[in-house]
């Protein structure tokens, strides 16, 4: 099997299980799926399908039962917890559904933080042209305290954007926003795809959401059992109800 | 509600855990007071008892001694089986040098035979004869004396007399003898030795069928009205309540400590509640939602802290026996007069006074987090995060905190300049209490800046973790503020008592320098005779005519109709401070009084004052100067020059003679003609400036570590403060933490940040604790009379920031190491 050279994150043969003996549960079952550079991913599937899981592992987060998961050149199943950890500093970005930002820090000390935890310099360019994609710049100075859900899941965004990770993962970004705040900061995400060429992978379990990606995988039970390329919110909804029956 | 509360314990059991080790310390140290207490006096009580069943009746002297005619006429009384009289005076034993062993002269005691003997043999027995004598324990083994070997005392006239040392005693529980020593010899040798012309107690033994009661009333007829006659139990009870009145300043003493270490013990436990209630925010909502009333959830709070105070305390009180019975170790291994043997005694009293005290402090201390508990709106429970607690400095925290530092500043500035002595002492200090409290009111507003402060070097050193670290520190003020105050009270006085001992060492250091510019001092050996104690007339010639020696000056001392007077010595060896008038004026017929003495009689320079003296009569003696009374007390209170001295009182021999080396003489070749030259006068103790200064030295490093050892335990709960609150907070941030993880903070990283929290919250509490210790330290050296040197030990006081620091770090470990360890995944999930 090659691998393929444009895609930003291959897993292979991916399981998880949780548990031992009687209680185990296999939450990921032998996955086979890569991620290509520059594209938007959903990840998407019914409520304990294993698509958390399957983030959490290819982003290094969880360690995986077997398989291998590569992020660019670097298999991170074979890494120590200090090189992954040194590797999610380098190479990837993440925007959780809360929680996201450090409520002692103000709106532009949280999109600096993971340039300050390595040490690198902000590229000013960058950080002007992140700012203004996101449209905060009369916020930059604010606490997470005095923004609505919806700036402070963009604040997460740019954050994720600032230190041009090869990969960025969302795990249901949108998840606590209404809709109108959802639909501002899956904008956002797609614009960063088109114009700065940066790879996302989301997962979401929202149709609406998953119609901002270039591609939707589906998973049930653990299994990858679909997947849909320029997708709208109909065909994914009905691709939902066709794996629910 | 009751069944919820105990689930909730339960669930949290290891977060109580920190919480009651702050009690169960606290209430040791308590119960440990009572438990080391309560055994000394029940292992006294056992003593005198057994001492008492032995003696029916004893008869002790209201003054004077009682002669021995009376003894006489008790043997003779009907009903008496037995009578013996003790003899206590004075015998010098000569150490293996043959110089007299100690500053003070070596009791001289006589041991009894028969069954009135109460003496408790260590080895050997009793002396039998004139040419026996036993030794205390103590004295044996410092002098390096055996059972068998000879030994020389001296007698009333200082002649040597040589005796066979035949058995070894134990002095017991006598302060007296304890100190001085004590040689044993058979009453008739005792009372040769001893000069003394009488007995200082008679003991009675009753004839069969004779009652101690009959006994005392046929004594009491007998004797009249100049002595006290007790009943052998009666006997043992004043003997108990002597040894009891030391033992109340024991118990006050550690007391005050335990005080320090229980008020530590419940701002731990007071933020302890807090976080607990904050954090369990939704639960308590939760819990309202289903129909829980407010008065419930109060209720559920400090049942919980009762349960927390009742079994804290139980082991608080097992704590205390273990250290009670360890303070009884350390204290006998002291010299310190401590029954042996007696059993570890927790009395009821210990037990109830333990549960009481840790109770009311726990529940006491949970009540205003309870309350917190019942404002939580049930709508609390619908919201998904806990909402960050802001702080802002209320009005009446303003007001209150203000009220309280300006009180304890005016309290203390009263103390200062316009009390004088303990009361401005005592003063000084309890304005040192009130402002602290100030400080603890407005702790939460000094937390902002102070954390800027003492996290600027971190913030610049330690990078991203050295930066969220110090934001950390600061974020919830109210909570930084509790658990610094906890660890500033430990560090305050520390401070405090080491500003005072570093202060107080060197103005006796300088003043010893100031007013005896000389290199040795020979004294005569104290407690020989009533009054003050006299060296040989011979003495200061013998030195002068020295070719080692330089200048030579004595100083007399006399005690006589009630006035101190001294003699004042050659200008270049005694320099006493003159507060008003000149040394220089000190003619016949005028006087220097000591600054107390002047204000007694309300005179000044230029006044006359009267003096009885008993070769002259009564005398009219002009003031010619006022003189300080220096820190060793060594300003009599009249000072005449020495040809008056001699007029007045006669030729008695010098109290002190003060030497100083020729020039060019080495101080050790000077040293050993000295000492040569005193061979005929073993009782005479030569001591240099040095060792004067080295016994001052060894004398403040004692208290300082005993005050040290005591403040340890407060220091230690705030410690755990420290660990508690910050393992709190690590759990109340576990997905901050997971999403810093999450970002690439490596494992180390976000132990450091925890740590470097730790750091900054020590050192602030290490910052306000040296501020206010070094500023009341002071205070209270202003309220002493004297003129002090302020000295703060910089050093010292940089060990304690350091320490500080590193004891936040410390605390850390645990809550790092936790927080650093857990699972990203896991931890982003929980809420």
């Amino acid at each position: 099997m090659t691998t393929d050279l444009r895609a930003a994150v291959v897993a292979r043969g991916l399981s998880k299980i949780y548990g031992q003996g009687d209680a185990a549960v296999q939450a990921l079952r032998d996955i086979d799926v890569s991620f290509a550079t520059g594209a938007f991913t959903a990840i998407m599937g019914p409520s304990g399908s294993g698509k958390s899981t399957l983030m959490h592992c290819l982003a290094g987060l969880d360690t995986v039962s077997s398989g291998h998961v590569h992020i660019g050149d670097a298999d991170i199943t074979t890494l120590s917890d200090k090189q992954l950890t040194l590797l999610r500093r380098e190479r990837i970005g993440f925007v959780f559904q809360a929680f996201n930002l450090l409520p002692t820090l103000t709106a532009e000390q949280n999109i600096r933080l993971p340039l300050e935890i390595a040490g690198r310099q902000a590229d000013q360019v960058l950080m002007d042209r992140v700012v203004e994609t996101v449209g905060l710049r009369d916020r930059l100075s604010h606490k997470p305290s005095q923004l609505s859900g919806g700036q402070q899941q963009r604040v997460a965004v740019a954050r994720a954007l600032i230190s041009k990770p090869q990969v960025i993962f969302a795990d249901e970004p949108t998840g606590n926003l209404d809709s109108r705040s959802g639909a501002e900061v899956l904008a956002f995400l797609r614009r960063s795809v088109r114009e700065l060429g940066q790879t996302i992978v989301m997962v979401t379990h929202d149709p609406q959401a998953a119609s901002y990606a270039d591609r939707v995988v589906f998973l049930r039970d653990g299994l990858l059992v679909s997947e849909l390329a320029g997708p709208t919110p109909q065909s994914v909804h009905d691709m939902l109800l066709k794996l629910e029956a | 509600m009751l069944r919820t509360t105990l689930a909730g314990l339960v669930a949290h059991r290891l977060r109580l855990l920190l919480t009651s080790l702050a009690i169960t310390l606290g209430v040791g140290f308590i119960a440990g007071t009572f438990v080391l207490t309560d055994t000394i006096e029940q292992g006294f009580r056992q003593l005198f008892t057994a001492d008492a069943a032995k003696v029916a009746v004893a008869v002790t002297p209201k003054e004077e001694e009682i002669p021995g005619d009376v003894l006489k006429k008790i043997q003779a009384l009907p009903g008496v089986a037995d009578a013996q009289g003790l003899v206590r005076g004075t015998a010098p034993l000569l150490d293996k040098s043959g110089r007299a062993a100690g500053s003070t002269a070596t009791s001289g005691i006589s041991i009894v035979s028969g069954p009135l003997d109460r003496t408790n043999y260590v080895s050997g027995k009793g002396p039998a004869g004139a040419s026996e004598a036993v030794l205390d324990e103590n004295t044996a083994t410092t002098r390096q004396f055996k059972v068998g070997d000879t030994i020389t005392v001296l007698d009333v006239a200082e002649k040597k007399r040589q005796f066979t040392l035949v058995g070894i005693i134990d002095v017991g529980v006598d302060q007296n003898l304890a100190f001085t020593g004590a040689v044993g010899f058979d009453t008739a040798t005792a009372l040769e030795m001893t000069g003394a012309k009488g007995y200082h107690e008679v003991d009675v033994a009753a004839a069969p069928g004779v009652s101690p009661e009959t006994l005392k009333k046929a004594t009491s007829v007998a004797l009249g009205k100049s002595y006290t006659i007790r009943t052998g139990d009666e006997l043992a009870q004043k003997l108990a309540l002597d040894s009891n009145v030391q033992l109340d300043y024991l118990i006050l003493v550690l007391l005050l400590f335990g005080f320090v270490a229980m008020f530590v013990a419940a701002l731990v436990i007071y933020n302890t509640f807090n976080i607990l209630v904050a954090q369990r925010t939704r639960e308590m909502a939760l819990l309202r939602c289903i129909g829980a009333t407010r008065g419930q959830v109060f209720r559920s709070i400090l049942l919980e802290s009762a349960v927390v105070g009742l079994v804290s305390s139980a082991l608080g009180l097992v704590a205390g026996l273990g250290l009670g019975a360890v303070a009884l170790n350390v204290l006998g291994s002291f010299d310190t007069p401590v029954p042996a043997g007696a059993s570890i005694a927790l009395t009821p009293r210990t037990i109830v006074l333990g549960l009481v005290v840790g109770l009311l402090v726990t529940v006491g201390s949970a009540v205003l987090p309870a309350r917190g508990a019942t404002r939580v709106a049930p709508i609390a429970a619908l919201r998904s995060q806990v909402e960050e607690q802001s702080f802002r400095a209320g009005l009446t925290r303003s007001i209150v905190s203000g009220l309280l530092l300006a009180g304890g500043l005016a309290l203390t500035g009263v103390a200062i300049w316009v009390l004088e002595g303990d009361v401005g002492l005592l003063s000084a200090m309890a304005g040192g209490a009130v402002f602290f409290l100030g400080v603890i009111a407005v702790g939460p507003m000094l937390m902002g800046p102070l954390a800027a402060f003492a996290g600027w070097v971190p913030r610049k050193v330690f990078g991203v973790p050295g930066r969220l670290a110090v934001d950390n520190s600061r974020r919830n003020p109210k909570r930084a503020a509790t658990t610094t105050v906890a660890l500033t009270i430990g560090v305050t006085l520390m401070t405090l008592i080491s500003v005072i001992t570093t202060s107080t060492r060197e103005t006796v250091a300088g003043s010893l320098d100031e007013q005896f510019p000389v290199d040795f001092m020979v004294s005569a050996q104290y407690g020989r005779e009533e009054g003050m104690p006299t060296l040989s007339p011979d003495v200061p010639a013998k030195l002068r005519a020295l070719p080692e020696v330089g200048l030579v000056a004595e100083m007399r001392q006399i005690d006589s109709a009630n006035a101190f007077v001294a003699s004042m010595p050659d200008g270049e060896a005694f320099r006493p401070e003159v507060l008003s008038g000149s040394l220089a004026a000190l003619t016949a017929g005028t006087v220097a009084l000591s600054e107390n003495q002047a204000k007694d009689l309300g005179v000044r320079v230029g006044d006359t004052v009267p003096l009885t003296t008993t070769e002259a009569g009564k005398v009219e003696l002009k003031v010619v100067a006022v003189l300080a009374g220096g820190s060793l007390g060594e300003t009599m209170p009249y000072t005449v020059n020495v040809a008056d001295f001699e007029r007045y009182y006669g030729p008695i021999g010098p109290s002190r003679v003060y030497v100083k080396t020729k020039d060019g003489t080495a101080v050790d070749v000077s040293r050993r003609a000295v000492e040569a030259a005193l061979v005929a006068y073993p009782t005479a103790q030569l001591t240099s400036a040095a060792e004067v200064r080295g016994e001052f030295d060894e004398a403040f490093d004692m208290m300082f570590t005993i005050f040290a050892g005591l403040l340890g335990l407060a220091i230690l709960i705030s410690l755990l403060g420290i660990a508690n609150t910050l393992s709190l907070s690590v759990h109340e941030r576990t997905r901050e933490s997971a999403l810093l993880r999450a970002l690439g903070l490596t494992r180390p990283q976000l132990r450091a940040m925890l740590s470097i929290e730790a750091l900054v919250l020590g050192l602030i509490g290490a910052l306000i604790g040296i501020v206010i210790g070094i500023a009341f330290g002071w205070a209270a050296l202003q309220t002493i009379p004297n003129e002090t040197v302020f000295s703060v030990p910089i050093p010292q006081v940089l060990l304690y920031l350091v320490l500080s620091a590193l004891a936040g770090v410390l605390a850390a470990v645990l809550p790092a190491r936790r927080a650093a360890n857990a699972s990203i995944v896991g931890s982003l999930a929980s809420s």
